[in-house]
């Protein structure tokens, strides 16, 4: 199994952290909070922030595929879980150059979203579907980049260990998801879900997301490597994060249609 | 000339015993093993191989290319389920039947078993691969969503709440070229699911799992199961039924046809002994030394049967014959011995030579099948020389009163039995009327010279099963309503010697268009390095634009060494050629092309994909439907494709470095002849448009491995029929001391095999791998009666010295013993016509229009060549008078 590994770097990457947080850090009670807070530590930490990604699809022959690009987030009221603006920009492979997504994520709506293609010249508006389809070909979907809603499932706390605490979820609507139930593996102290198993309905895991290593950089810890694994069609996508900033001089007028044919230069060099 | 031996005749007991111990140990060897394979891991069991991918051999550069790509592609075999409801004016259309085909799709997706039923703790899953499965609710849809935005979504996400939801559905599907006349039929009332499973052999698990689910909904459609799993199961089945009932069928009509003629139940069972004795040999050797049963050597059985009879017939009919007038059992055998030994050896030399050289063919189930008959065929000599004497004896005495032909009454021999006047009858008139009766046989070897000409090579393993049987019905049903059932992949793959070259030149127009001093140093060092200047020089210099890029003091220098770099990049993509819409558009007009054959229903390739999401992204206009004008614009179609639920469906087209491409052809029929047409057609089409960048094409899929196997197969055979051909011939004239008498021993055989496979060119009857296999039975049959009837009348000959005289003889004993063998074999075999498979009909209705031919050939052909030619053959008169035909001389 792949899952022990990942579980044993997700306890040293505790290890490391034991150090710089409190003790004596209260558990909430309420596993609904449990969730929120994994959901706020893992897609809303400071108000906004830039990344520039590296994703390399490995597929079940071990063939591999990259994409680099960059993403930038802004939180709308700086409130957890609500209302985001997404904005990737694509700089390889070098025929997709310049592609982009822009994304409203929507706290009780489904997202707005829009595609932007240079070579086709042409500004698309996606409607609202399921989002677990992939992103960009790879493994993660597209909610995993974007975040899945801490309401859309019914959080159980199913074994609380030193340090984690372990959440079952079961989606509220079964047929608009491919999985039965997923386990979280939510680290105490940082909130950071460091490892999701999804289980299928004969109750065998056939996905697996893990945080692969969490660096705390403008005092947020920020997962700076995952990996998405999918065994029914094989292979795993690593993502390596790099020039990860927060709270940074993000206007919002990058996030409109206008600037998906304008690229800010700026924030995404 | 050897003497026969005598010692079953004296000591008979040990003989029966030894055959008695032999064939047991061959059933224990074989039984051991196969029932318990743990007790007896030493030994071979009992494997069936219904793959007719074995028909090559595994290392064959065919195979391996086929296996490389399937891996390469991932794709998988298919269970291919046809959804059909002719009782709903929409066919399956409507809420009920989706809402089924959701249910099984569901239940599909899980048929699989963990590695703990395989006992391999490492194994993967086994069972269907539920990602891959095509059906309404597992591929995605693309389609227009008003105010301009487009959808992406299941097909069928959740069973239809009513019947205009369904037709909805349909009109979805439509839209996808990839989907229409794939999952839903041209005609839209049909759907068939394809079902991907791990490997081969779980196909019957599967099926029946799928039948079971199937069997509990209640509304109108019709599900057929179909697809190569499925059909080589079937396969299995009908050819144990085939083993175990047409076969000992045919052998419960050979006895009865036997004690028709011989009159004796106890004296009859000898040969079904012999038989018996030397099916379980050959069989038996051919499992323990760890051959699979495969459908060729399903059936060697069946072939060994009628030459291991042969010979028993032979000395049963002499001895009833002799007996009466002997009226002693160990002198008739004697005699009898004395007279069939040296023709009984040379048939059993050149029926082993005809199927001995199938090992030469490079087939391997027909090399397996030639040798294990052979071997057969040796031990049924063997047996029929050692046990039919020995049974003989220790027959109790009193068992032969009344026994023989004429016994109740004292008649010439001719005048015994109507079959005796019969055939002393013909025997007078081959002579009387001998150019008539050689003219006859001219003409029938001139109009079998046309028929052979008219033959057509062909075969279609799906076509073995009967046209009624469930198989052939569920092909029909996919056939009239889809594109094609039958599946072949044209794979093209680019020119990687160029491509280094290809790749600099690309980097040095880039780079020098950007024009700027960081871009032409790039350029320079790309030319400087040009001569075989590989990935590591893009790799080397990508680093040191990047690094340049980092270190940049200003901004422009940043942006000059980033375009670089990705002038470097856009370069790099160059070599990715099935992005190139010039390659799509000649992929394209190949589609196009292949689909105007008339043989190819439908093809599904990358352009298929390309154009549809593009037509989507530009409102779902019918000009949009077409290939983008670049490299770029086909790049990011594709990334918003890769935006689904099955991004993975893009790499069954082309592989992620885009240097590979497949085409997946759909076929109406699975006839190696249309194959092989569509085949020829592609060679033509790609020889008049010669392709924008070198690319090789090469197929793969079934039904292209069935005409690669064909090919080698009609070739070898003919080879090993030529062979076979001269190497009896040389027998001939070894056995008969003459060159002449050589060459009149060939002419019934050649007649026999000339008018058969005339026959079949005439009635239209492909050459196929049964009626192929058939040439060396021809010979292995038509060649024995003609060395009993030369050997005999030689005999005969030597003794009156006047060839009138000869005739009369011959057309006693000798031609009744072939009369009768022609009799009881021909008629025994033809209980295979009930055989459920229609190659093992093709081989009984043959073997008995062999035996026929073969018999006329040689009663009336023979004595008319003889007597045409008799001064050739029968020169001088000296030597013959020293000969005894009662007693030859010793060597």
């Amino acid at each position: 199994m792949l899952a022990k590994p990942l579980i044993a770097a997700g306890a040293m990457i505790a290890l490391a952290w034991s150090q710089g947080f409190a003790q004596g850090t209260a558990s909430p009670a309420d596993v609904q909070e449990i969730v929120n807070k994994a959901s706020a530590a893992a897609y809303y930490q400071g108000t906004n922030g830039r990344a520039t990604v590296h994703m390399s699809i490995k597929d079940a022959q071990g063939r591999e595929r990259t994409r680099d690009f960059v993403i930038l987030r802004k939180n709308i009221d700086d409130v957890d879980n609500g209302e985001q603006r997404f904005y990737v920009f694509f700089k390889r492979p070098a025929d997709v150059n310049k592609t982009s997504f822009l994304v409203w994520k929507h706290a009780d709506a489904e997202d707005d979203r829009w595609l932007y293609l240079p070579a086709l010249d042409l500004v698309k508006r996606i409607a609202p579907s399921d989002e677990r389809t992939s992103f960009v070909g790879s493994h993660f979907f597209y909610e995993d980049v974007s975040g899945r809603g801490p309401e859309e499932d019914t959080h159980v706390l199913e074994e609380e260990t030193a340090d984690y605490f372990i959440v079952r979820s079961t989606p509220k609507a079964p047929s608009a998801v491919e999985f039965a139930r997923y386990k979280n593996w939510i680290h105490k102290s940082t909130f950071i879900p460091v490892q999701t198993q999804y289980y299928d309905a004969a109750g065998e895991v056939f996905r697996t997301y893990a945080a692969v290593s969490v660096e705390t950089i403008d005092g947020h810890s920020t997962v700076v490597q995952s990996s998405m694994t999918d065994t029914r069609i094989g292979g795993t996508t690593h993502m390596q994060y790099s020039d990860v900033a927060y709270d940074v001089d993000l206007p919002n007028d990058i996030f409109t249609e206008r600037y998906l044919r304008n690229p800010p230069l700026r924030h995404i060099r | 000339m050897t003497l026969p031996n005598m010692s079953p005749v004296n000591r008979p007991r040990p003989y029966i015993w030894a055959a008695a111990i032999f064939s047991l140990i061959m059933v224990a060897l074989v039984a051991a093993p196969t029932f318990a394979p743990n007790t007896f891991p030493f030994l071979q069991p009992l494997k069936i191989d219904t793959d007719p991918e074995n028909m090559l051999a595994a290392d064959e550069p065919v195979r391996i290319f086929h296996n490389a790509m399937k891996a390469e592609f991932a794709l998988h075999d298919l269970i291919v389920v046809g959804v059909v409801n002719d009782k709903h004016e929409e066919g399956v259309f409507n809420a009920e039947t989706l809402t089924d085909i959701f249910e099984l799709t569901a239940f599909a997706e899980t048929i699989r078993w963990s590695a703990k039923d395989s006992g391999d703790a490492e194994a993967e899953q086994t069972g269907v691969i539920a990602v891959d499965i095509i059906a309404p609710s597992t591929v995605d849809s693309i389609e227009q969503a008003g105010l301009g935005s487009v959808r992406f979504d299941w097909l069928l996400s959740a069973p239809p709440q009513s019947d205009a939801e369904a037709l909805a559905v349909r009109t979805r599907a439509q839209r996808i070229p990839t989907l229409n006349d794939t999952l839903v039929s041209a005609d839209g009332k049909a759907i068939a699911l394809y079902i991907p499973i791990t490997s081969k052999d779980v196909g019957f698990r599967v099926a029946s799992a799928l039948r079971d689910r199937i069997s509990t909904f209640d509304g109108d459609a019709v599900y057929y199961i179909t697809g190569l799993p499925v059909a080589q199961d079937q396969f299995g089945v009908e050819m144990f039924r085939q083993m175990a009932i047409s076969a000992p069928l045919a052998m419960a009509l050979i006895f009865v046809l036997m004690w028709f003629f011989f009159r004796r139940l106890n004296l009859i069972a000898s040969p079904m002994i012999v038989a018996m004795v030397s099916v379980i040999g050959a069989m038996g050797l051919l499992i323990i030394t760890g051959n699979t049963v495969h459908i060729m050597s399903s059936m060697i059985p069946i072939f060994v049967m009628p030459i291991a009879v042969l010979d028993a017939v032979h000395i049963l009919s002499d001895f009833y014959d002799r007996y009466p007038a002997i009226q002693d059992r160990r002198k008739t055998i004697e005699h009898v011995m004395r007279e069939l030994w040296q023709p009984m050896l040379f048939t059993t030399l050149t029926t082993c030579t005809g199927f001995a050289s199938l090992a030469f063919t490079p087939i391997p189930p027909v090399q397996i099948f030639g040798v294990f008959v052979a071997i057969g065929v040796f031990m049924a000599w063997f047996f029929t020389i050692t046990l039919i004497p020995a049974y003989i004896m220790v027959m109790p005495e009193r068992a032969f009163v009344g026994f023989g032909m004429g016994a109740n009454g004292a008649s010439p021999d001719h005048e015994a039995t109507p079959l005796a006047r019969f055939l002393h009858g013909v025997g007078a008139v081959t002579v009387t009327q001998s150019k008539l009766v050689v003219a006859g046989f001219l003409i029938a070897l001139a109009i079998a010279g046309y028929g052979v000409a008219q033959i057509r090579i062909n075969d279609n393993p799906v076509k073995w099963f009967n046209p009624d049987h469930e198989i052939r019905i569920a092909d029909r049903a996919l056939n009239e309503r889809f594109g094609g059932a039958y599946m072949a992949y044209l794979a093209l793959s680019g020119d990687q010697s160029s491509e280094a070259d290809m790749l600099a030149d690309e980097a040095i127009k880039r780079l020098g268009a950007l024009g700027t001093p960081q871009a032409l140093t790039l350029a320079d060092a790309v030319k400087r390095d040009l001569p075989g200047a590989g990935a590591e020089l893009f790799a080397e210099l990508r680093a040191r634009a990047v690094a340049a890029r980092d270190a940049a003091e200003d901004d422009d220098a940043w942006y000059a060494w980033d375009d670089a770099a990705l002038a470097l990049d856009s370069a790099a993509q160059a070599a990715e050629i099935f992005k190139h819409p010039d390659m799509l558009r000649f992929i394209e007009k190949l589609q196009a092309h292949l689909e105007n054959t008339g043989l190819v229903g439908k093809s599904n390739a990358l352009p298929d994909i390309v154009k549809t999401v593009h037509r989507d992204l530009f409102l779902g206009e019918p000009d949009a439907f077409r290939i983008p004008d670049t490299p770029e614009a086909v790049a990011q179609t594709l990334i918003v494709y890769q935006n689904s639920h099955r991004p993975q469906d893009l790499f069954k087209l082309t592989t992620p470095d885009f240097k590979k491409s497949v085409i997946w052809l759909q076929l109406k029929s699975g006839d190696n002849i249309d194959m092989s047409a569509v085949v020829d057609s592609v060679d033509r089409f790609i020889a008049d448009n010669p392709p924008p960048m070198a690319v090789s094409h090469d197929w793969f899929g079934l039904t292209y491995i069935n005409v690669a196997w064909q090919k080698k197969m009609v070739s070898g055979m003919a080879r090993a029929f030529l062979g076979s051909f001269i190497i009896v011939f040389v027998l001939m004239t070894v056995l008969f001391r003459s060159p002449s008498w050589g060459l009149l021993s060939m002419a019934p055989l050649t007649v026999t095999i000339a008018v058969i496979y005339g026959v079949i060119g005439l009635i239209g009857k492909d050459y196929d791998m049964p009626v192929a296999v058939l040439s060396s039975l021809s010979l292995g049959l038509a060649i024995d009666y003609a060395i009993h009837f030369n050997a005999r009348s030689r005999q005969i000959h030597a003794h009156t010295g006047r060839w009138d005289e000869t005739v009369k003889l011959a057309f006693g004993e000798p031609a009744r013993a072939i009369f009768r063998n022609v009799i009881v074999i021909g008629i025994g075999f033809l209980p295979l016509l009930l055989a459920p498979l229609v190659p093992y009909q093709t081989v009984g209705i043959f073997i008995s229009a062999i035996l026929f031919l073969a018999g006329a050939a040689t009663l009336l052909g023979l004595p008319a060549l003889i007597t045409l030619f008799r001064h050739t053959l029968f020169p001088e008169r000296t030597a013959k008078c020293l000969q005894n035909p009662s007693s030859p001389p010793a060597q």
